[in-house]
């Protein structure tokens, strides 16, 4: 292999690797509170936010900003085999109750849509179970200028 | 008192092997109890906790919402056509209320 070919072949190797999974992971999200967000796992999973893998299965939608925080629309999407799915489980970092809702999709597909109140400019997590007991998490975060829980 | 309960398919008659959508809307406070009134009492905690989905008597789909779910709450459920049938809905919140709705699949 010469130079220009070793240089062409790890610059395309870089910037797929920059394309990919780092924008899941969970850093500098708005409205971040992971010390919330632990209480919350270890009661309803009984696990910490460590033992989550960053996952580009999932498709979280979720408002950039919400105009009202008593009424947004979430959306959750798994590009998995509707067996492979266990659970769908959502949580704001924020909210006086992160837990927002678990989904047992048993023949359904792995789809869950809802609205949910957010207290304030939060970070969302969708934390899928997937049946080998894997954890699969994505991020989002919502800007709200007007609160929902109170 | 009965939870006013709709059901609705999009699109409403779907092809053999199409995937559909299952919305339901209910009439609901779902009080998170974290709310005050104007006295400033806490507003008790009275939430659907419990969403379920049979399809021709079998169960389909659960959902557990909790607290900080919005008034009027709707549940989205993604399904794959296969056979007409009646899709019922089953809600229950905290003070025991419950709330039912049916829709009927009918394949184009």
């Amino acid at each position: 292999m010469n130079r220009r070919a070793f240089l062409r072949t790890t610059g395309v190797a870089l910037g797929a690797l920059a394309l990919s999974g780092v924008p899941a992971l969970a850093q500098g999200l708005e409205g971040e509170d992971l010390a919330n967000l632990e209480k919350a796992l270890k009661e309803v999973l009984g696990k910490s936010f460590k033992d989550l893998t960053p996952s580009n299965l999932i498709k979280l939608t979720m408002p950039a900003i919400a105009e009202s925080g008593a009424n947004v629309p979430a959306e959750v999407e798994v590009n998995l085999p509707p067996g492979q799915v266990k659970a769908i489980h959502l949580f704001a970092d924020k909210n006086p109750t992160p837990y927002l809702v678990g989904f047992m999709p048993m023949k359904a597909l792995p789809y869950y849509a809802t609205r949910v109140r957010l207290a304030e400019t939060s970070a969302i997590r969708a934390v899928v179970e997937t049946a080998d007991g894997k954890l699969l998490l994505a991020s989002a975060s919502t800007r709200v200028t007007v609160g929902g829980c109170g | 008192m009965a939870i006013r309960t709709i059901v609705r398919l999009t699109p409403a008659k779907p092809k053999a092997g199409e995937t559909f959508k299952l919305q339901v809307v209910a009439q609901h406070p779902n009080e998170p109890g974290t709310r005050k009134d104007a006295e400033g009492k806490t507003i008790p905690a009275n939430y659907i906790n419990l969403v379920e989905i049979y399809f021709e008597g079998e169960k389909v789909a659960e959902a557990r919402p909790g607290p900080s779910t919005s008034a009027n709450p709707l549940y989205g459920f993604m399904f794959k056509a296969e056979k007409a049938g009646t899709f019922t809905v089953k809600l229950k919140d905290l003070s025991g209320d419950t709330g039912e709705g049916t829709t009927k699949l009918e394949l184009a």
